[in-house]
């Protein structure tokens, strides 16, 4: 403290040591400032900053000489967007006290940048005009100024004050609570915001403002009712007694396991059964449709196969029959023969020998009933031709063998005699004979049976009898 | 309930940067401490002349 008479610093007495004037009560001026310094320091500091702006002026009206306090208002000021309040705190403070004052700080901070002091100028000046706006009634164009001031100055709080009063007088409660709440995060300690703040809850929230005016009697009522809050844009309805969720309790995890087994048999029980059993009737509908494949394919190869068969056996007689016809030098062997029997009869009828050689190995070769009509009408008349001279000459070298008792050529040539001419009874009767004496009895009792039945009444159909009787003995 | 027009009243238009000089100079500066010193002045006046 510094005497205000002779300006020498002061001791604990109530007079100056050095020109001795009273100072008592100047003292007490002077700390009367100093606790509305601290006091306004405190409101600062939990963001009263109304509180503060009251306190710190209470204090410079004790002294104005506190640059401390002066600083400080200005600072609180500048926190609530009146820069230009705090701007000229800061200058008396400077000029109070020249050197070594933060107050240059502050100034150097807004003045510095050309921008920022354009920036502020422009956010008042749009204040003003929407504040007249609202005294002519133009409340719409003063709600958009005074959103245009926020969005340059978000801390500027009587601009967040008018603009909640403008959705207050419109009754849009919501937003006006919002533009109040942040009123509240700047200045906590504002009257006008409480009460604005004061008037939206009671039109939000009625039941809440009953209650806060007849407490106790609505105390028991509020059991089993609803606490309704706003958090942000939503209202939010709890019912009292709702206890909320600490983290992941125990039942949840309970609560989890059980829908995960509910679902787990549902899935089994329900949905599994059926997928299988369209799986099945998938499976069994192509195992059908492959067995009808196969039972058709089989049904087709073993219709082929049998076809395959009978044309191998068709083939077969085919070519044996073939081969019958065609003999070793691939030719029609036994037409040849005929047609060289039919040429030899032509070129020489005497030369019977040779063409009954060619009809001969045509008898050999080929069965003559299974020949053409034709070829064995050739054939008949080339036998008649021939036969009978040709049977006789067998017949004569057969009867020379007989004589000769050579039984086996007797045979030999009487059969080709018969063959010739089977209806000579001698030709007959002694080949019945060549067999007997050559002891094929059998045989011998075949021809002596057609002489018994072909020339009955005869010597020779007797002597044949008796044979065949002395034949069937020996049997 | 809030009246708007009432409330209205209340608000006064912001200083502007140019205004703010004119502001520091119109401040009325005298606080306390001058109006204690100015009386104890006073009283030594009287003191003197009662003296005299």
């Amino acid at each position: 403290m510094i005497c205000y008479n002779c300006g020498c610093t002061l001791s604990e007495h109530d007079f100056c040591t050095n020109c001795g004037v009273d100072v008592s009560v100047y003292k007490k001026v002077l700390k009367i400032s100093n606790n509305f310094y601290n006091e306004g320091l405190e409101r600062a500091g939990v963001r009263d900053l109304t509180g503060a702006i009251q306190s710190l002026r209470q204090c410079l009206k004790f002294n104005k000489n506190n640059v401390e306090a002066r600083n400080l208002l200005g600072l609180v000021y500048f926190e609530t967007g009146e820069v230009v309040a705090a701007l000229s705190e800061w200058v008396i403070s400077k000029n109070l006290r020249p050197k070594k004052n933060i107050a240059d700080d502050y100034i150097n901070v807004v003045q510095s940048n050309p921008t920022r002091l354009d920036t502020i100028n422009k956010t008042i000046k749009k204040y003003n005009q929407a504040l007249l706006y609202c005294h002519q009634d133009s409340k719409d164009l003063a709600i958009i100024q005074l959103k245009k001031v926020l969005s340059l100055n978000p801390k500027y709080v009587r601009a967040h004050q008018l603009l909640a009063l403008l959705y207050i007088d419109a009754e849009d409660w919501q937003r006006a609570e919002r533009e109040l709440l942040r009123c509240e995060q700047i200045d906590t300690g504002n009257t006008t915001t409480k009460r604005y703040l004061k008037e939206v809850n009671a039109m939000l929230h009625p039941e809440e403002a009953e209650e806060a005016r007849a407490p106790k009697k609505k105390k028991k009522e509020a059991r089993g009712e609803v606490l309704r809050y706003q958090s942000g844009n939503e209202t939010i309805i709890q019912p009292i007694d709702m206890k909320e969720p600490k983290g992941v309790s125990f039942s949840a995890i309970l609560y989890l396991l059980i829908g995960l087994a509910i679902g787990v048999a549902a899935t089994v029980f329900l949905i599994l059964p059926a997928r299988i059993q369209a799986v099945r009737d998938s499976v069994s509908e192509q195992l059908k449709t492959v067995s009808e494949q196969l039972a058709a394919e089989s049904a087709t190869t073993n219709d082929l196969q049998q076809k395959l068969d009978t044309l191998k056996r068709e083939n077969n007689d085919l070519y044996t029959e073939m081969e019958a016809y065609v003999g070793t030098d691939g030719t029609i062997q036994t037409m040849d023969n005929m047609l060289t029997a039919v040429n030899g009869y032509l070129q020489n009828p005497e030369d019977v020998e040779q063409v009954a050689a060619y009809l001969e190995s045509i008898q050999n070769e080929v069965t003559l009933a299974e020949t053409s009509e034709s070829f064995q009408a050739v054939y008949q008349s080339l036998l008649t031709a021939v036969g009978p001279r040709v049977a006789q000459t067998y017949y004569d070298d057969g009867m020379t063998a007989y004589r000769q008792e050579v039984y086996a050529d007797a045979v030999r040539n009487l059969e080709k005699a018969y063959i010739y001419n089977p209806e000579n009874a001698d030709v007959v009767y002694n080949l019945a004979n060549a067999y007997y004496r050559n002891e094929e009895y059998e045989k011998a009792a075949v021809y002596y049976q057609i002489v018994v039945d072909n020339y009955a009444g005869t010597e020779k159909a007797r002597r044949s009898a008796s044979y065949l009787e002395e034949i069937n003995s020996m049997q | 309930m809030i009246n708007f027009e009432e409330e209205l009243k209340k608000f006064h238009p912001s200083l502007e940067v140019e205004d703010a000089e004119d502001a520091i100079y119109n401040q009325d500066m005298t606080d306390m401490a001058d109006l204690v010193v100015k009386v104890v002045k006073e009283y030594r006046g009287f003191e003197e002349e009662a003296e005299e």
